[in-house]
């Protein structure tokens, strides 16, 4: 019957943001009782080593709610060619658009609203399906009420929306909530964004949100403006549902910077919009060419892929506990445990596209053959690309490419360098003071020359198709010689030792004689 | 006082406010308006039981006046009495949605639906704030034209093309309007200038495609249906099917009218279109007479042409000639029937 549209993506946008997220999931969800119902959710701009933020909140969702979910996820390099022209992270319009044009073709409507709201249908006994299932053809809106911050905070139960439900027919008794805002048509009611039901056929014959509005705010009303213009109308369902806004103004929005708040212009896009249509993005509303990523809360999850691939590659530990040392004497070693450090390794990878085509430079070979295994094992489609400097590293096996490094970096989407001992066998002990030899040394030699060379030429290397810095992972790079040279060429955090893993982008390498001879004697 | 400043002085307007005369007018139509925005500002002011009075007065003179309906639904919702509202939006709803709207191949705003008091009212409290925005004109100019005041809404549209000078949009509907008033030689211009900015507006094909017609040029109309045809997405078949009837295309029509049935089952119009396409095609169709109650009797008089056209080709042509002149210029049979007889 109809397709929910919201959007955000995995930070802090505004107070306590997942707890009032959650409880707006679940509660969309409760009113949905046709089986063609969803709820899509377009999670934009989340760095790549993130998960998306719906799965960041996956456990405090609903059984239903995870069913009822898609999500898209639209990549930063997907937003790379706007990124130089708003100062926003997450763009309503392109978000609205994509989730659109993919929406099932079976609903009649489509409802845009926002991760705080909860829709409260008068009759209890009526879910929004039944609601939208028999009203006519047209646009519709609702008035929003907002409930105080201590409210939902405090009282309500995320898991239980069916019980939110209740708790809000009693609150807007008992303290008054229910004030209608009246507003100028064709915004009929102040906040309309929060409640806009439109035909899909309708927006799809107006093409869609306004993709020039990229500044933030008014998306709503610009949409409400046009569609009041092509229905003639703006209609209300205040006597079918109401709709309860979670107030989250203790702490402002990024977007929100009091009355210097960047905006995208009030005149030209709602005073002065002169035709429902947008021709100029009439081909491209929605980016119908880009392939988005759809991810699920109910089937294929992070959590199924990561054990997934681990589960092929590693056999459970058969003792309580294993044991190895940061102490400074052993700085030298580079000894490490595979079957704990793989885990860590393979995290570092699992939010990234399945077709990501990875560069892997080693100098253990049971590294190379368990990274492969879990690789395949989580779901990942795109080549391992080991270069062929490399030696000693098994050959053949499935999805793994070699070739000359400097053909293979301009085809990695991501980097894995990994700094261990290639004469270390798997059942060893690790970090007890053990020595490289003269054949590690080579090996390590290879891969950190190739390490370095990738990092300072990484956007010289880059492929045409990408705009942005790809990630370098580090496997054994903490507390160890390796460390200063990864952190030397990488933005990466403090990570705990026991991680054995480091990441981050690469860092600006100095271009002058006079900066690089600064660079060395820091270094020295 | 700067010259923008002199502009918007003398382009303020007044909040509506029902004239004396509109209350004591005969005319139903225009007194049942009156009453309803009397009714409007008494809700804004507060005064819901009074309002509910001059919606009751309203909807004795008007008693399909959704917007009068709604209004009461509202009234009632507000004072408590949930139960009496409830069937009362259902009412409004369900009498909006009973009104036919416009051809799909026509420019939006005569696919809208109702009196639009409401919104002219609301639009002109807008203008109270809003000087620099063309929107509210406009959209008071559309409200205006689909309920068939051409020269009221020319005001409109010139008031905002003072704002938004030039505005290839604008200008198409301000065509409309001057199409509507039958100052086709007008109409054409204003359309001429709208696609040349934007030549890929199908619904300003079409209207200027009824301009030309208006002005008895049917190869020049015929030329603008076609390249609508052609620009048209293959998902608005209703929109389709009626450009391709405009051009007595039944073969191109068919397939159109065959997914706008499947798509709309409850639309007479398609179904009765299909027919008049198989009818013409010398397929076998459906005998039952789907033409509706209240149907133009210039749709009525194409019916009998098509009926007419297998078996009696002197009759067919005199009711087609018929349709021409009982109906609009604008009308989908009309225009067939110009092409129909071309063809003769």
């Amino acid at each position: 019957m109809f397709s929910v549209i919201i959007y955000g993506r995995n930070d802090s946008h505004g107070y306590n943001l997942h707890k009032r997220a959650a409880i707006s999931f679940n509660a969309l969800a409760e009113v949905m009782t046709d089986p063609d119902d969803e709820i899509l959710f377009v999670d934009y701009n989340t760095p790549d080593d993130h998960p998306t933020f719906p799965e960041a909140i996956a456990d405090t969702l609903t059984e239903k709610a995870k069913k009822v979910m898609r999500i898209f996820r639209v990549r930063p390099e997907q937003h790379a060619h706007l990124k130089n022209k708003t100062h926003l992270v997450a763009l309503e319009s392109q978000s609205r658009n994509v989730a659109l044009r993919r929406s099932n073709p079976k609903n009649r409507w489509i409802l845009y609203t926002n991760t705080d709201m909860l829709l409260v249908s008068r009759n209890p006994k009526e879910s929004l399906s039944d609601i939208l299932g028999g009203v006519p053809d047209g646009f519709y809106q609702i008035p929003r009420f907002e409930i105080p911050e201590m409210l939902w905070e405090a009282a309500f139960d995320r898991k239980d929306p069916a019980g939110n439900l209740v708790k809000l027919r009693d609150w807007s008794v008992r303290f008054h909530l229910n004030q209608v805002v009246h507003n100028f048509m064709p915004m009929r009611y102040d906040a309309l964004g929060d409640f806009q039901a439109c035909l899909r056929e309708d927006m799809f014959a107006i093409h869609g949100f306004d993709e020039d509005m990229i500044l933030g705010w008014h998306c709503d009303s610009n949409l409400a403006a046009r569609l009041a213009l092509y229905r003639g109308r703006v209609d209300t369902l205040i006597d079918k549902a109401f709709g309860y806004h979670c107030d989250h103004t203790r702490v402002a929005a990024a977007n929100n910077k009091g009355r210097k708040t960047t905006m995208n212009s009030h005149d030209r896009f709602i005073w002065n919009v002169s035709t429902p249509y947008l021709p100029n993005q009439a081909e491209t509303w929605g980016w119908p060419d880009v392939e988005i990523e759809e991810v699920r809360l109910d089937r294929e999850t992070s959590y199924q892929r990561f054990t997934a691939g681990l589960d092929r590659a590693i056999k459970p530990a058969t003792v309580p506990f294993t044991n190895t040392s940061c102490e400074w004497h052993l700085f030298d070693d580079l000894t490490y445990d595979l079957p704990h450090t793989l885990p860590f390794a393979c995290d570092q990878v699992l939010t990234y596209p399945k077709s990501t085509a990875v560069m892997l430079a080693a100098t253990r070979p049971d590294f190379v053959s368990g990274f492969a295994t879990a690789w395949r094992g989580m779901g990942f489609t795109g080549p391992i690309l080991v270069p062929q400097e490399c030696e000693g590293l098994p050959a053949g096996l499935p999805g793994v490419t070699t070739g000359h490094f400097t053909d293979l970096v301009r085809k990695t989407d991501l980097f894995v360098f990994e700094f261990g001992l290639a004469s270390q066998k798997i059942d060893e002990p690790t970090r007890t003071g053990r020595e490289a030899s003269a054949l590690d040394k080579r090996r390590l030699k290879v891969v950190e020359k190739l390490f370095r060379e990738a990092a300072s030429t990484e956007a010289d290397t880059r492929p045409a198709h990408r705009r942005l810095a790809r990630r370098f992972i580090g496997v054994n790079v903490i507390y160890n010689k390796y460390w200063p040279i990864f952190t030397d060429y990488v933005g990466a955090n403090i990570n705990p030792f026991c991680s054995q893993v480091l990441a981050g982008s690469p860092l600006p390498q100095p271009t002058g004689v006079k900066a690089k001879i600064l660079k060395f004697r820091k270094r020295a | 006082m700067s010259k923008p400043s002199i502009l918007q002085f003398l382009m303020r307007r007044k909040p509506t406010q029902p004239g004396a005369d509109d209350l004591k007018s005969a005319d139903p139509e225009r007194r049942g308006q009156g009453l309803f925005r009397v009714g409007r500002t008494r809700m804004r002011r507060g005064e819901t039981e009074a309002a509910l009075g001059e919606f009751d007065q309203a909807l004795k003179l008007l008693p399909n006046y959704a917007e009068a309906v709604a209004a009461r639904a509202e009234s009632l919702d507000m004072l408590g009495k949930i139960d009496a509202a409830r069937p009362e939006y259902e009412r409004a709803r369900k009498l909006w949605a009973g009104q036919r709207p416009g051809a799909p191949d026509r420019s939006y705003l005569f696919r809208q639906r109702g009196r639009f008091t409401f919104e002219v009212d609301s639009y002109e409290l807008a203008l109270l704030r809003v000087k620099t925005g063309s929107f509210p004109h406009l959209a008071c100019g559309n409200a205006l034209l689909a309920q068939g005041h051409p020269e009221e809404a020319l005001k409109c549209y010139d008031r905002a093309l003072k704002i938004k000078q030039n505005d290839p949009d604008l200008t198409a509907l301000k065509g409309e309007a001057l199409s509507m008033a039958g100052r086709y030689r007008q109409a054409i211009e204003a359309f001429d200038f709208a696609l040349a900015a934007n030549p890929k507006a199908p619904e300003t094909l079409n209207a200027r495609g009824i301009a030309r017609l208006g002005l008895g040029d049917l190869d020049g109309a015929n030329a603008d249906w076609r390249r609508q045809l052609e620009l048209l997405p293959a998902a608005e078949a209703a929109a389709r099917a009626c450009v391709a009837l405009r051009l007595a295309d039944y073969a191109a029509a068919l397939p159109e009218l065959e997914k706008a049935v499947a798509h709309e089952p409850n639309e007479l119009y398609w179904k009765l279109y299909r027919q008049t396409a198989l009818s013409r095609l010398g397929k076998p169709a459906d005998s039952a007479d789907l033409l509706p109650v209240d149907a133009h009797p210039a749709e009525a008089a194409f019916q009998k042409a098509v009926a007419a056209a297998a078996i009696d080709r002197e009759s067919a042509r005199a009711h087609w000639r018929e349709t021409i002149e009982l109906g609009p210029v604008s009308l989908v049979e009309v225009c067939a029937a110009h092409n129909e007889l071309s063809r003769l």
